[in-house]
């Protein structure tokens, strides 16, 4: 098998940045763009995140989830410190300018992000309340008690909901790589 | 992936913290908090919590828009900067080599030393021609005598390869270059350990300074002179240390071998 572009990064292949960043560059930009509070903080933080994907890119292994998936996790991590460092200060936007999330259909996902197309289908069988509650926390970014206050719940409701919602994408993303593991072998 | 046989339940209380890290992220009083939890059970637990949020993450992005052009020629240069060899050492007083890098150095370091060549040229006496490359200490010099360039001792700790050595830096925060100075460091082997500095920058995690990059003291070399390489913007420098590390560096140093440290005054 063909080495991944993370594998030729991590090996110093200089041919290999310019692939990483057509792969990958619209997926932490897009992340960055929603978890930042101004364009200019979006661009420190992208930048960061490749330098950490840089950092990180020897460690990914193939067996454990797809490539887009390692890169969010990086991208997310980075972006979670970052927003903790600025929990003090105001909103990044007025609720009213919420995008919308286009979630994909998960048979339009290629292959390579097969985990996602699971999380696509997994959010699909959530209750509305979970599902808002996590899109509200993953794709905006908002914490648990913005979340409270904007949905007008107690901040335990908010925190059973994201505790459950995120359990049952677990569980039910466990079990479908499963079921296609134990399809592929059978 | 998950691991999908028996685990360990975590309670209510673990799965809260473990939850609320990979949404919002922990204060240190939580994170202390589930530091002191089944260790085990967390980490698999967040592993799994983290992978999901992350192909949620995914599969609620579609089609990303592309990055603005700008951002991503500046990451990619720095990347390819990043990529290249570690910083370049020369003993004070030895005559200036051209270094062999890779061409990923790119159009930064061409770029970098055009500046400094024509800098130099014009702020020092006429002793060379413009088509010779100014030598680290008279690029330092250079720097020291621009605007807003601060000079900043360190001092040197207890570690035994730090035993009366002498270290400055002098440190650019307009254009994000500066140079720091031994006098009397050990050498060290460089498949054994290498030298990693590090720059604490006020606006950031203090826990996580920005790399300042990797470098060797060769032997016999009284002085030595390296350029400062941050890996990230420093937006205001606050200290500067200097800690020993494994052949390559590390991303986050344990500290367990600072060398010199200094604070910004």
């Amino acid at each position: 098998m063909s080495p991944t572009v993370l594998q030729r990064m991590a090996s110093g292949d200089p041919a290999a940045v310019r692939e990483c960043m057509d792969r990958y560059g619209g997926l932490v930009w897009s992340l960055a763009r929603r978890l930042s509070r101004t364009a200019s903080d979006a661009e420190d933080a992208a930048q960061e995140i490749f330098l950490d994907i840089w950092r990180s890119a020897a460690r990914y292994d193939a067996s454990r989830g797809s490539d887009k998936v390692f890169i969010a996790t990086i991208a997310r991590r980075r972006l979670i410190d970052r927003m903790r460092k600025r929990s003090g200060e105001p909103p990044m936007e007025p609720p009213e300018a919420l995008e919308s999330i286009a979630w994909s259909d998960p048979a339009s996902l290629p292959d390579t992000a097969i985990d996602a197309a699971h999380a696509a289908r997994a959010l699909g069988e959530l209750r509305p309340e979970q599902r808002q509650v996590l899109e509200l926390g993953l794709m905006h970014g908002f914490s648990q008690s913005e979340i409270a206050s904007r949905l007008s719940m107690p901040l335990g409701t908010v925190k059973s909901l994201m505790r459950r919602g995120l359990l049952r994408v677990r569980e039910l993303m466990n079990i479908k790589i499963e079921g296609a593991a134990g399809r592929a072998d059978g | 992936m998950a691991e999908t046989g028996p685990q360990k339940q975590p309670d209510e209380a673990m799965l809260d913290l473990l939850i609320k890290q990979v949404t919002d992220g922990l204060s240190p009083e939580e994170q202390r908090e589930l530091d002191v939890l089944d260790n085990e059970v967390a980490s698999a637990y967040a592993r799994d919590l983290e992978h999901a949020a992350a192909a949620i993450s995914v599969a609620g992005t579609g089609e990303p828009p592309p990055m603005p052009a700008a951002l991503r020629a500046r990451i990619e240069a720095q990347l390819q900067a990043a990529a290249a060899p570690s910083n370049t050492v020369r003993a004070i007083g030895t005559a200036p080599q051209r270094t062999r890098t890779r061409s990923t150095a790119g159009w930064w370091a061409a770029a970098a030393c055009l500046v400094l060549a024509v800098v130099g040229w014009l702020r020092s006496p006429p002793v060379q021609g413009p088509g010779v490359e100014p030598t680290l200490a008279q690029q330092r010099e250079a720097l020291l005598a621009s605007p807003g360039a601060q000079q900043i001792q360190l001092a040197a700790t207890a570690e035994p390869a730090a035993a009366g050595a002498k270290v400055d830096v002098v440190w650019d925060p307009r254009s994000q270059r500066g140079f720091v100075r031994f006098v009397g460091l050990k050498p060290n082997d460089p498949s054994q350990h290498q030298y990693q500095l590090w720059i604490f920058d006020g606006d950031r995690d203090q826990r996580y300074p920005v790399d300042g990059g990797v470098f060797n003291v060769p032997p016999n070399a009284d002085q030595v002179l390296v350029p400062i390489r941050a890996q990230l913007p420093v937006h205001a420098a606050k200290a500067f240390a200097v800690t020993i590390e494994q052949p390559g560096g590390v991303v986050v140093s344990g500290r367990e071998h600072v060398v010199a440290i200094g604070k910004v005054s």
